[in-house]
């Protein structure tokens, strides 16, 4: 199999002026049923142990190997290399700067994440057991509490890669809506109005590639329209 | 890091030209084909008849209204292509006024028109 991979080594002063550069792998490798990181795996241990990429649990329940694979931010380890293009090109995720190789700076994405306050606010007295919800209001959550932060869908976004200080981007305008759906949080008005301003909820044009790309099958545009909408309900 | 939460925010413009931007559409959506109707049903469609169809104000005001829509729906789109893509402030606003200028302009323009038949 044919991969083109990104690689950027930034000690590497001598090579080539420190810049990135694309680098061919070729590797017999059967792909039935294998996944994308199977194969950087089998190239770091075979090949090039200098390749550099993240990756913990190896079945989309970390997010932490997040790449943009033939274009498409995907997570390498829930990606069958089957039926993919070759030579299968390999990318750091969009925007974000490169530590090194497949490995980016996720500082910017935390930095929004943390910004919505992604817990729960409760200034009543703790109960002696748990907060408790009806089994409705607690279904309100689903679609939103199984985000990964993997950042597929953020990097994804061309409003986050005009304005990646000032908009949240999908992941963290999801992790949003998830507390101002949460029947037992009681900061919803200050959640919307951290939202009102022309970046940080508005800069989303419904382009959809947040959708498109979640490896979680999550939709962060819905729950950019549903808060719309409370802000609208809020407001007239 | 903090910077950009203080760099920004506070500016309530968000939702109201977002919705202004919905209700426009709105109005344009449900207007055209109205207007096309109106028109095609005043057969046969010579001078006379296209001029005479903007005799009445409730024409007058409603086609006045669609001009408006249009203008103010096509200001919000540039303002978004603005904000997303001229990232220095002078640049900016200068945009921001020009086609504000422009679209006022237009507007006037409209109303001289409409006004001009009777």
């Amino acid at each position: 199999m044919r991969f083109r991979i990104y690689r950027y080594d930034p000690e590497s002063g001598a090579n080539l002026e420190n810049k990135p550069w694309m680098q061919d792998y070729e590797i017999t490798f059967d792909p039935r049923g294998k996944k994308v990181l199977d194969a950087l795996i089998a190239i770091k241990d075979t090949l090039d142990e200098s390749l550099s990429f993240r990756r913990s649990c190896r079945e989309g329940v970390c997010g932490s190997d997040g790449v943009n694979v033939n274009g498409v931010n995907v997570l390498a380890c829930v990606t069958a290399l089957e039926g993919l293009k070759q030579p299968i090109e390999i990318r750091p995720l969009p925007r974000l700067g490169v530590v090194r190789d497949l490995i980016v700076d996720m500082a910017q994405f935390y930095q929004h994440y943390r910004a919505v306050k992604p817990y729960l606010i409760n200034l009543d007295p703790e109960p002696e057991n748990e907060r408790l919800q009806s089994p409705q209001d607690r279904a309100e959550l689903d679609g939103l509490w199984e985000c990964i932060l993997c950042g597929c869908c953020t990097t994804a976004c061309p409003s986050f890669w005009w304005n990646p200080d000032k908009f949240l981007g999908p992941a963290a305008l999801l992790q949003s809506y998830r507390f101002i759906a949460d029947t037992r949080d009681q900061a919803t008005n200050e959640r919307l109005d951290f939202l009102e301003d022309p970046y940080r909820l508005f800069r989303c044009h419904g382009i959809m590639n947040c959708v498109e790309v979640c490896p979680k099958g999550l939709n962060p545009l819905a729950a950019i329209g549903k808060i719309k909408t409370l802000l609208v309900k809020r407001a007239l | 890091m903090s910077r950009q939460t203080r760099q920004v925010g506070g500016s309530h413009r968000g939702l109201d030209m977002w919705l202004l931007q919905r209700a426009s559409s709105v109005y344009m959506a449900l207007f055209l084909p109205a207007f096309l109707v109106f028109v095609l049903l005043d057969t046969p469609l010579d001078h006379a008849a296209w001029s005479g169809l903007f005799i009445p104000l409730t024409m007058k005001v409603s086609v006045l209204l669609f001009i408006a829509a249009v203008l103010a729906h096509a200001w919000i789109g540039l303002r978004e292509i603005f904000i997303d893509y001229v990232h220095f402030l002078l640049p900016r606003l200068a945009l921001y006024f020009a086609f504000a200028a422009l679209y006022l302009a237009c507007l006037i323009w409209a109303v001289d028109i409409l006004w001009s038949v009777n």
